[in-house]
């Protein structure tokens, strides 16, 4: 198959990268981001349902019903923090299919089989690690998603490629991700909303503004549709197509493996 | 150990597949010479939470 060859990205000792808007060591990131998510792991729900206004809800039942997760498929959930689209994959799945929650933080993955528990899902597997690494064979999945997740990876080539080497052929990979907003007014209400109100209610409910500053200033470093879409297309997946939801606030990548 | 994850899970270093040791409750790969941790009946298949497999340990693997 044809897939890129790996270039070397490793990062080299004294590079930095983004965190937020701040500069970081490359070899910082990671811990840093293990830090916010421990902090938030057990108000994540709750934050997101007030950050989005609920919304975040109807954008997985987008992903959700895009996927077309068929009974008998094997379905991976990277990043899967909470378990919201892994407990809806499970069920499409049955018991001839698999999906597995995966992320790289353990409190997170705690939170994903407490909720996947709550819903009588205690055999879904689940599995903690880096999306740049993953640790699944070669062409094992049909389907490989990744929601609110991939602006957290140090290396989102790497993330994307290892993805990519997971999937079967044919298999297809979405990514759910804050993007950039389509329209010039909304543009500038977002940026309000973002940089001011979201510190805030990071504050008032979780005590924690920084982890909440760093998820809106993240949103922003984020790839836009265009560039995300090229990404995916030099990890090696095809016909990548983009959907923007509420007025590419978000959008979902979805691009597939065709050999 | 779930059956069905144990077949498609590799080493995240080698891409080698794995040997579960209930004993230790650890996944040891060959090639790279790595246990990793299975946490509450999670496997934690990160670099930096694995151990490095003794020789005596490795030898066990052949």
């Amino acid at each position: 198959m044809s897939r890129p060859e790996d270039p070397k990205t490793e990062p080299q000792s004294g590079a930095t990268t983004h965190f937020g808007f701040s500069q970081v060591p490359v070899q910082e990131k990671q811990r840093r981001v293990a830090s916010v998510f421990s902090s938030v792991a057990s108000k994540y729900d709750l934050m997101n349902d007030l950050m989005s206004f609920g919304v975040h809800r109807l954008w997985k039942r987008f992903v959700i019903d895009l996927a077309g997760v068929r009974a008998g498929e094997k379905v991976l959930d990277v990043a899967g923090g909470t378990g919201d689209l892994t407990r809806e994959f499970a069920k499409a799945v049955g018991p001839k299919g698999l999906s597995i929650l995966s992320d790289i933080n353990a409190a997170m993955l705690g939170e994903g089989r407490n909720r996947l528990a709550d819903a009588g899902l205690v055999t879904v597997p689940a599995v903690q690690a880096n999306a740049e690494k993953l640790p699944f064979a070669d062409d094992t999945f049909d389907l490989i998603t990744i929601g609110f997740g991939l602006r957290n990876v140090t290396d989102k080539d790497a993330a994307l490629r290892s993805m990519t080497r997971c999937l079967k052929p044919g298999g297809r990979l979405m990514v759910l991700e804050f993007s950039k907003p389509v329209l010039e007014p909304l543009a500038k209400v977002y940026d309000q909303y973002s940089f001011k109100l979201l510190p805030l209610m990071g504050k008032l409910v979780a005590n924690d503004a920084d982890s909440y500053r760093y998820l809106a200033e993240s949103i922003r470093m984020h790839p836009d549709q265009a560039t995300l879409k090229g990404m995916m297309e030099n990890a090696g997946l095809s016909r990548v197509q983009v959907y923007n939801l509420t007025g590419g606030i978000v959008a979902v990548h979805r691009g597939f493996k065709l050999d | 150990m779930d059956k069905r994850l144990l077949e498609i899970l590799v080493c995240p270093v080698s891409q080698a597949p794995l040997v579960y040791r209930p004993e230790h409750n650890e996944l040891w790969c060959r090639a790279s010479r790595l246990a990793y941790p299975v946490r509450d009946g999670v496997p934690v298949m990160l670099e930096e939470e694995a151990r490095a497999l003794s020789e005596a340990e490795a030898e066990q693997l052949k």
